[in-house]
C-alpha cells in the first residue's frame, strides 16, 4: 500500500473522501492484492487496538488528585508566610535600630524619645487663667 | 439536578470548588488513562503522569480560554507530559544499556496472547509515531483532530500513522493474517 492510495485508505477512514475518491479507492484495491490485504490487515488492527472499556488508573484517583491540590495549596500558602516572615524580621530590625537611635540622640529614655517625639520644654507650657478672662 | 457541563465545571473550579474540580478528574480519568497506559504501558509511573496530567490542568485553570474541548485539552497535556516520560526513560536506561536491552526484547517467543503481543509491538514504536497510533488507532480521535492536539500538519499525521502501521504489520504479519 504506497503513496496515494495509502493516504487516501488513512483518509477514507475519517469518512472524509469523495464518491469519486472512493471509486478511485475501490478500483486500486481490486487491481492490486497486496493494497487490499494490507488494508484489511489495517482494519484488523485498529479494530484490535480501539479501546472498547473505559480504562482507570485504580479507585480513589480523583481523591488523591484532591489531596495534591490541597498539599500543593498548603505549601504555597507556607511560602507565602515565610515570604512575608524574611521581611518581617528586616522591619522589626530596623524599628529596634530606630529606637536605640532615638535613645542615643536624646540621650532620654522617655516614652516619647524613644518614639521620636520632641520633649515639651517648660517655655512652652502656656496657662490659661480662665477666671481671669471672665473677669476682664 | 441537572448535569453539569465541563465548561461550568471548570468555570466553578476557577473560583476555589475542589468538588467541582473533582468531578472534572472523574469524568476524564478514563480517556488520561487511556492515552497514558497506551503510550507508557501499565506501568507504576503511568498513575503518577496520570495525576501530574490533572495537577497541570488545575494550575492552567486560569488560563484556558475553552478553545478546546476540556478532553481534548487533556489528551495534549497526557500526549506531552507521556513524551516526556518515555525521554526520561531512555536516559535512565541509556546508563543501563544492558538492561534496556533485556527490557525491550522480553520473552517475545513465550507471549501466546494477541493483546500482549499488539501493546509489545506497540510499544516498540518510536514515540512519536506512537502518539499518532495512540490518538488515531486507540482513542478513535479523526486524523484532523489527531493533528490538532498533536500540533502538526495533517500530511505527518497520515504519513507517521502509515508508517507506524508498517511497523506493527511487520511484527505482527502472522498473526494477523
Amino acid at each position: 500500500m504506497e503513496g496515494v492510495h495509502e493516504n487516501l485508505f488513512l483518509q477514507s477512514l475519517d469518512g472524509k473522501i469523495s464518491e469519486e475518491q472512493k471509486a478511485k479507492l475501490a478500483e486500486a484495491m481490486n487491481n492490486d492484492r497486496a493494497l487490499k490485504k494490507n488494508a484489511d490487515q489495517f482494519v484488523k488492527l485498529r479494530t484490535r487496538l480501539l479501546r472498547k472499556e473505559e480504562d482507570s488508573f485504580g479507585p480513589f484517583f480523583a481523591e488523591r488528585i484532591i489531596n495534591r491540590i490541597k498539599s500543593l495549596k498548603k505549601e504555597i500558602d507556607y511560602q507565602i508566610f515565610f515570604f512575608f516572615k524574611k521581611y518581617q524580621l528586616a522591619a522589626i530590625g530596623v524599628v529596634v535600630a530606630l529606637v536605640v537611635l532615638n535613645i542615643v540622640l536624646s540621650d532620654n529614655l522617655s516614652v516619647k524619645s524613644v518614639l521620636g517625639f520632641e520633649e515639651e520644654q517648660a517655655s512652652d507650657i502656656v496657662t490659661i487663667d480662665l477666671y481671669q478672662n471672665l473677669t476682664e | 439536578m441537572a448535569e453539569q457541563s465541563d465548561e461550568e465545571l471548570v468555570e466553578n473550579s476557577r473560583k476555589g470548588d475542589l468538588a467541582a474540580f473533582k468531578t472534572l478528574v472523574i469524568r476524564h480519568e478514563g480517556k488520561v488513562a487511556g492515552v497514558v497506559r497506551s503510550m507508557l504501558g501499565s506501568t507504576p509511573e503511568a498513575e503518577d503522569v496520570g495525576q501530574e496530567v490533572f495537577i497541570r490542568f488545575y494550575e492552567a485553570l486560569g488560563k484556558f480560554r475553552g478553545d478546546s474541548a476540556v478532553g481534548t485539552y487533556l489528551t495534549r497535556i497526557a500526549i506531552n507530559l507521556s513524551l516526556n516520560e518515555i525521554k526520561r526513560r531512555k536516559r535512565r536506561f541509556s546508563i543501563f544499556s544492558k538492561e534496556e536491552e533485556g527490557w525491550n526484547r522480553g520473552t517475545m517467543d513465550d507471549r501466546k496472547d494477541m493483546d500482549e503481543m499488539i501493546t509489545h509491538e506497540f510499544n516498540q514504536l518510536d514515540p512519536d509515531f506512537r502518539a499518532v497510533a495512540t490518538l488515531r488507532l486507540v482513542e478513535g480521535y479523526s486524523t484532523e483532530e489527531t493533528a490538532t492536539i498533536l500540533g502538526i500538519p495533517l500530511g505527518t499525521v497520515l504519513s507517521r500513522l502509515a508508517r507506524a502501521q508498517k511497523k506493527l504489520r511487520t511484527g505482527l504479519e502472522k498473526h494477523l493474517n
